[in-house]
């Protein structure tokens, strides 16, 4: 459970959010949306504590542990996919075997057989999104924050996604900032914004 | 101690990470070894094989490796930021663990500079080193606070929006007590003088300060 | 407050002018040591004011440190820069060079290196919320170079400067009349320091 304690933020003069209080349950893929500039980005980003409210407290178990897909969040251009994986995951104390690698390009549809030692490259915008989707499933976080998640995929890439979402909820806090119907139409709970 | 043992497995993959990356997108790493070899030219070209006083001569062979660093370093956290990999970095490695994992990059970085550049600052000079042991002990220790204060600085110029010679200005002053006694422990080693015992320590004190405190204040950021 | 430092400051220049017996051999000029030691003094002072609002400002995050730490700077900057050169013109009077790298001057030559340094880091960084962590930080790290400094320099430069007004032997060497104009320039320069420092933030 994530709870925000009469959190307020702001930018210069901008009032983003005044004293919220609410908290975020687990086992729901929870959509939030609004309008552009809304705040759907810098919530998501209050709720993994990756910024601090000017006041009050967001809260959340400390061995909790985040993973977050956002178009600000970069993998390495220069080294391959695989090279990325492994990367992430032994950040996260994993040690990814080669079966690893391969089911996870399976799972999110991007075959790393061919295109595992390629650098990132070369990799088209809705490739390095899949990638980015493998590397959030290899981590094993608990609070997943996914900011317009399937922006620059096909069909057949946000379907797998949106299975692979649905099969993972069940142990985690799924929070997913975006304004498509496909993928509102998915999530448990809709928060709206502004409040 | 759990804690401890995975922050070091973040330490030595940042590490491999930055090796990786630094072999295949050379231009930084060839940047600094020019930057060095063109000031080291420029002076010997200038002096044009004069006899130059051993202090004097100290003294530049730590300004051509302070520039040549500056040159090097200052990008550490800057080309992460720019690709836009510094904020997935932050989210999935431990703080420490990154300021770690860079220092020593930064370090090894240095100590390829200095293999690469001493040799032939001391052979164009035409300099006779009495004392090796002396001048590897300086510049390593010389070079390990370099290290640790240049990491922090270049985590703080990451934020700033003028950049231009930011770098150095920033680094000079918190690194004065590292060169001071490292210039006149080199000209000694030139010499073979008398040294003094107090000098070496102290500037591994320093060191170990300089760690510490980028350790503690790099939490801030 | 305002009315006391200036009757204080007028008081201390009629006393400078008219009470204190010139300095053999140097000439009236050289009474400009009554105002190079109050302002180094200063300059030392608000680098450590500097330092300590930087480091309640980590621990706060509250913005007004920041402000206080950020006008120290600025203040310590103008002393540093006013008690070089009048260290300068006295240096000329009694050593016959405006400057030749004693450890005081080195010191003070360093202090302005990074006062420079840190006012130039805020310029650049334009988020005022960075720019207060990012200068904080740069505050208390370049604080660390004080105390090896003060060890370093004295043994690599060899100094003419007059001893200070205590010196080792515990000997006062100065005219009584001398001495005490020159505390209560020192005083009324911190003084005037605290008032710009309290301007606003009343």
């Amino acid at each position: 459970m994530i709870t925000f304690d009469d959190v307020s933020l702001s930018f210069g003069r901008h009032e983003l959010f005044k004293n919220i209080s609410l908290e975020l349950r687990g086992g729901k893929i929870i959509a939030v949306t609004g309008a552009n500039g809304a705040g759907k980005s810098t919530f998501l980003k209050l709720a993994g504590k990756i910024i601090r409210p000017d006041s009050g407290e967001v809260k959340f178990p400390a061995d909790k542990k985040i993973a977050v897909v956002a178009p600000e969040m970069k993998i390495y251009d220069n080294l391959t996919a695989i090279e990325n994986l492994k990367f992430f995951a032994e950040l996260r104390g994993k040690n990814l075997s080669a079966e690893n690698i391969l089911e996870l390009g399976e799972r999110v549809g991007l075959n790393l057989e061919t295109f595992g030692n390629v650098r990132v490259e070369n990799f088209s915008t809705g490739m390095r999104q899949r990638l980015k989707f493998a590397i959030l499933l290899s981590v094993d976080a608990d609070i997943w924050l996914l900011d317009e998640p399937t922006a620059n995929l096909d069909d057949a890439g946000r379907e797998k996604f949106f299975q692979a979402i649905q099969a993972a909820k069940f142990d985690k806090i799924i929070l997913l900032a975006t304004n498509d119907r496909a993928e509102v139409d998915i999530c448990d709970e809709i928060i709206q914004l502004p409040f | 101690m759990k804690l401890f043992s995975s922050r070091f497995k973040q330490v030595v993959a940042i590490l491999r990470k930055d090796f990786l990356i630094g072999m295949r997108q050379r231009a930084t790493f060839a940047a600094m070894m020019m930057f060095a070899l063109t000031a080291t030219a420029s002076l010997s070209l200038s002096t044009g094989g004069a006899f130059v006083e051993p202090k004097f001569l100290a003294a530049l062979l730590w300004v051509v490796i302070f520039f040549a660093a500056s040159a090097g370093i200052a990008g550490t956290f800057d080309d992460e930021a720019t690709a836009g990999t510094l904020p997935t970095l932050k989210l999935y490695a431990d703080a420490q663990a990154i300021l770690f994992g860079k220092m020593i990059y930064v370090f090894l970085s240095l100590v390829a500079l200095t293999i690469f550049i001493l040799p032939i600052f001391l052979i164009l000079f035409d300099e006779p080193t009495e004392n090796f042991l002396l001048l590897f002990t300086t510049i390593f220790l010389g070079l390990i606070g370099l290290a640790a204060a240049g990491t922090l600085t270049a985590a703080l110029t990451t934020s700033a929006t003028v950049k231009g010679g930011l770098f150095p200005i920033l680094l000079f002053p918190v690194t004065l007590p590292i060169f001071l006694p490292a210039i006149s422990l080199t000209e000694i080693s030139f010499t073979s003088a008398a040294f003094d015992m107090s000098s070496l320590i102290m500037i591994a004190a320093f060191d170990s300060i300089l760690i510490t405190a980028s350790s503690i204040l790099y939490d801030y950021l | 407050m305002n009315k006391i430092l200036i009757l204080l400051t007028a008081a201390i220049i009629a006393a400078i002018i008219f009470l204190v017996p010139p300095i053999k051999g140097l000439g009236d000029l050289a009474k400009i040591i009554f105002f190079h030691v109050p302002t180094a003094w200063v300059s030392v002072i608000a680098f450590f004011a500097s330092a300590f609002f930087a480091a309640k400002f980590l621990r706060t995050s509250n913005f007004s440190f920041d402000k206080l730490s950020e006008r120290a700077a600025r203040l310590g900057f103008i002393f540093v820069l006013l008690s070089t050169i009048s260290g300068a013109i006295f240096s000329k009077l009694t050593w016959g060079a405006y400057w030749n790298w004693d450890p005081r001057q080195t010191t003070i030559f360093i202090l302005i290196l990074i006062y420079g340094a840190y006012l130039t880091l805020r310029a650049a960084v334009a988020d005022e919320k960075v720019r207060a962590k990012v200068s904080a930080i740069y505050s208390l790290l370049s604080i660390l170079t004080v105390p090896f400094l003060v060890f370093i320099i004295p043994r690599m430069y060899f100094s003419l400067h007059p001893s200070p007004v205590l010196n080792s032997s515990g000997r006062i060497e100065m005219d009584s009349i001398v001495l005490i104009v020159l505390i209560a320039a020192v005083v009324d320069a911190t003084l005037i320091f605290i008032q710009l420092m309290r301007r606003d933030f009343k």
